[in-house]
């Protein structure tokens, strides 16, 4: 997975040497071709797993279903965020732009994740609790994770296309990283004191829900993987192009 | 509940629409920045040109 | 010159620049006290309410008030090319970070001192000053140690007044939650509480060294 963000064609690794940038590819991208095709193999998969294979809940019923991508999005929104404080210390490490490329690219994916997780959680949570919020750590973190992209794109978009824009959010996401899981830990305490509604399934699952669980992660991470790359993409063009105008200049 | 089934409809319709909106959205912005940058290329090239004669 | 040395400099002459300018303390001052008059409207302060609600109307004014200090010396300074002069010399970053830091402290400290007296006068609250002395030392720390990094960052930018908060504001989320909560167990005294002074102290130490190691990466050009 790891080497899939990163990758890019032959005539991708000449454009990062610095060579004039070729606007049309001669060769077809065959990893991210592949890609698609798993991905999009697991996700029919993963949609019919958690429709037809997966029991009916016995006490919420059909709604439970929403786990099964409520989940996968918290998760992708948390691994986008960890991939983004990697790529924030590699690129204070190494100083190479592409680092902060796959930054960038994390920032965007891990926001739509996020946010996408947020409006799944409180649907269900709507339905199990017939309330549209709670207060309960895991949401709650969720929340101020969101924030912590929001905060994070906006400085990027301020800052521009800089090594200062870039070391700052390197910076912000080593510190955020940090501190979420300190966040988690406080609300939680703090929840202790005022027992709220919790978002989520109780109790030991059953194999069959923990196996469609399984395929849908899996299945979306695929997708992430795919949504990585092109952001991945877009982000390195559009710094060449920005930096092409630059030396015209 | 089985009155459930609108909130679980709109959560998945919710998460698909999402991606699907901000894989298109990437897109776009794709086409944008290469149409960009192959204008910005032959003003490059244009201005190399130029210097030559 | 030791680390000790040049923050302390650097410390003494934001001192002594901020003692000449006295409107910034004066309109923190006036900001925290406002917050607490609005905080009596917005509640409904009946005595049995009070003590559940002054805690969190305190570190609210202090938390707002934080935000109005925090920008100001590194943006003036950014602002006026002086910042820019002092990295010229060979100074130590981590020794600028600290002063900075400090500096930012020692002033938001100032507020709070005016404040508390007329928290307690407002609110009608008896509290222990010995018990809330490490409180809000620590959580103000806590908040400046974050804050000053990111203001640091956010210098550079044209909204830096909007910018702070919304980054700072999801990071200090432990520190209100547990300050709150510290000085809520000093006026109405519970039992198995967590060791909310504790987790202030960790925060404070752990963002403490990251952020005076990470702040040279932030004002390098």
């Amino acid at each position: 997975m790891a080497l899939a963000n990163k990758e890019t064609s032959a005539a991708g690794a000449l454009e990062d040497a610095g060579a004039a940038p070729q606007p049309s590819r001669s060769r077809p991208p065959i990893v991210s071709l592949i890609l698609c095709a798993l991905t999009v193999v697991g996700i029919a998969l993963a949609l019919w797993m958690a429709f037809f294979y997966a029991p009916t809940d016995a006490i919420e019923g059909q709604p439970q279903r929403i786990f099964y991508v409520h989940v996968p999005m918290a998760w992708l929104g948390m691994l986008s965020f960890v991939v983004m404080a990697l790529a924030g210390v590699l690129y204070l490490w190494r100083r190479t732009e592409r680092w902060d490329w796959v930054a960038r690219a994390a920032a965007e994916t891990g926001m739509v994740c996020i946010s996408l997780a947020l409006i799944t959680g409180s649907l269900w949570g709507r339905t199990t609790w017939g309330t549209w919020w709670t207060w309960d750590a895991r949401l709650t973190t969720t929340l101020i994770l969101w924030f912590v992209y929001v905060g994070y794109l906006m400085l990027r978009s301020y800052m521009g296309r800089t090594p200062a824009s870039a070391r700052a959010g390197a910076v912000m996401s080593i510190i955020c990283v940090i501190d979420v899981p300190i966040i988690y830990e406080s609300v939680n305490w703090w929840r202790t004191l005022h027992p709220t509604a919790e978002v989520g399934t109780p109790g030991a699952l059953p194999f069959s829900v923990v196996l469609t669980l399984l395929v849908s992660l899996t299945a979306f991470t695929l997708l992430y993987a795919v949504m990585m790359i092109q952001a991945y993409q877009l982000q390195r063009t559009q710094t060449l192009a920005q930096r092409l105008r630059a030396d015209l200049e | 509940m089985p009155q459930g089934f609108p909130y679980l409809a709109a959560a998945y319709l919710v998460v698909w629409l999402g991606l699907l909106l901000y894989l298109g959205f990437l897109a776009l912005r794709m086409r944008a920045v290469r149409t960009e940058l192959e204008a910005v290329t032959e003003l490059v090239r244009e201005q190399q040109r130029g210097e030559r004669e | 010159m030791s680390l000790l040395t040049q923050t302390w400099t650097i410390l003494w002459k934001d001192i002594r620049c901020e003692l000449r300018s006295k409107q910034m303390w004066a309109g923190m001052g006036l900001f925290a006290l406002l917050v607490l008059v609005i905080f009596n409207f917005a509640f409904d302060l009946r005595v049995d309410n009070q003590a559940a609600v002054a805690p969190g109307a305190l570190w609210v004014a202090f938390v707002f008030a934080s935000f109005l200090g925090l920008g100001r010396t590194i943006a003036a300074e950014r602002e006026h090319g002086s910042f820019d002069r002092l990295l010229l010399c060979p100074v130590d970053r981590k020794a600028i970070y600290l002063a900075k830091l400090l500096g930012n402290v020692l002033f938001i400290g100032v507020v709070e001192i005016v404040a508390l007296p007329v928290f307690a006068m407002l609110f009608n609250v008896p509290f222990s000053a010995a018990g809330l002395i490490p409180i809000v030392i620590l959580g103000t720390l806590g908040i400046a140690s974050v804050g000053t990094l990111f203001s640091a960052m956010a210098a550079t930018t044209r909204a830096r007044e909007l910018l702070l908060p919304i980054l700072v504001f999801p990071l200090i989320v432990p520190i209100v939650i547990a300050a709150v909560r510290a000085t809520g167990s000093l006026l109405i005294v519970t039992t198995n509480e967590p060791p909310w002074l504790g987790l202030i102290a960790a925060f404070d130490a752990i963002f403490l060294s990251l952020s005076t190691v990470l702040f040279e990466h932030v004002i390098e050009e």
